[in-house]
């Protein structure tokens, strides 16, 4: 490759993924300030997939599908407006970038589940946190037992790790998630900047939107280690 | 003559992982926790080659490369962005500053170890009788 490589041919060979057509679709409705909500329901109604996404974010209360109050994609976005759309086009690529990042870096095959078929991490555990901030504002939190932690710094260094090691495992690894979810917003026009990720230690498990934003909670399984993944999203301002 | 790298990273485990996967070879791999120490080591050692991060606190990759394409000194070390920032825009515009390649992040070693063969030779440390 040439000194001056196109970002072309660096795109071509490094293999960068694009969104399914269905999300990129709905994430350029989303970036528009103007977008009809009738136009994105249509997006959502023809994926299976984001339509109970949708409805599990418009009904945060509910433990499995009979105690929904909402039952219609029209409903959900009219109880969540343009705001849970969002939070909705952005944890799809999320979602791709926790699998990616542990396949690659740990060898580790997640699988995204409710995060109620997971059991709750009680007692202290170990978050990495990456904001973004722009047309899209909000955090994305991994959270991890400090077994699993552990476990995942261990794999990275070859050897358990010393607290601050493990901090910086956690760290980068927040860091790639993040990342690589970001430029997917902003090749979708969401453009956005990162924080440097922050690893903190915590009791409180409970998912907590701001007040008018909205919040995602995803589990994610594999053979030797869980992980819950959340996203914040602020208020959308457009 | 063992090449040269010199890895840019402010993760000090993105820094691990560049030194293990070069050490099978004859390689010395120096290391810089962000961009302000990455010109001071390059100009001080010269390296075959630099392997840099973007985001870092201090002074971030781009701000680096600018700098060093600036440097008649060190305008000619070849440099492999690996960065968790895959962005089209972002791409494009590094593209535009002279890097030799870039690798995203997560990535494995033999990708690294493929991208780097191609700018620095590569050479294997005899094995111990």
């Amino acid at each position: 490759m040439s000194e001056n490589a196109t970002a072309k041919q660096i795109a071509t060979t490094n293999g960068f993924e694009d969104l399914p057509a269905n999300v990129r679709s709905l994430t350029d409705l989303v970036s528009r300030q103007d977008a009809p909500l009738q136009d994105i329901a249509k997006i959502i109604c023809g994926d299976a997939n984001l339509t109970r996404r949708l409805l599990e974010a418009a009904n945060p209360r509910a433990t499995c599908e009979e105690d929904y109050t909402i039952t219609t994609v029209d409903g959900a976005l009219m109880r969540s407006g343009i705001g849970g759309a969002l939070l909705l086009a952005i944890t799809d690529p999320l979602i791709r970038a926790v699998k990616r990042t542990f396949q690659t870096m740990l060898a580790i095959d997640f699988t995204d589940v409710a995060p109620g078929i997971l059991p709750t991490l009680d007692g202290e555990h170990v978050i990495g946190e990456v904001a973004f901030a722009g047309k899209a504002t909000g955090c994305v939190n991994l959270r991890l037992s400090p077994a699993a932690a552990i476990a995942a710094a261990t794999t990275i260094m070859g050897f358990p790790p010393a607290a601050e090691d493990l901090n910086d495992v956690i760290g980068e690894l927040s860091n790639m998630v993040v990342g690589n979810f970001k430029s997917n917003l902003c090749d979708a026009g969401l453009n956005c900047k990162l924080s440097p990720p922050k690893i903190m230690r915590t009791n409180e498990f409970k998912l907590r939107a701001a007040d008018g934003g909205f919040a995602q909670r995803t589990g994610f399984h594999s053979a030797g280690v869980d992980m819950f993944v959340d996203i914040l999203v602020n208020p959308w301002t457009g | 003559m063992p090449a040269k790298i010199l890895s840019v990273d402010d993760s000090k485990t993105i820094r691990m992982i560049v030194k293990r996967t070069f050490a099978p070879y004859e390689a010395t791999v120096l290391e810089a926790g962000n961009g302000e120490e990455g010109l001071a080591t390059a100009a001080a050692e010269k390296p075959d080659l630099i392997i840099l991060d973007i985001t870092m606190p201090v002074m971030d990759g781009v701000t680096m490369l600018g700098k060093l394409k600036e440097d008649p000194e060190l305008k000619g070390i070849p440099v492999i962005m690996l960065t968790a920032e895959s962005g089209r825009e972002n791409v494009t515009f590094i593209a535009k500053l002279g890097v030799r390649d870039y690798l995203v992040k997560p990535f494995k070693d033999e990708q690294l170890i493929e991208k780097v063969s191609r700018v620095v030779t590569l050479t294997p440390k005899a094995v111990a009788a």
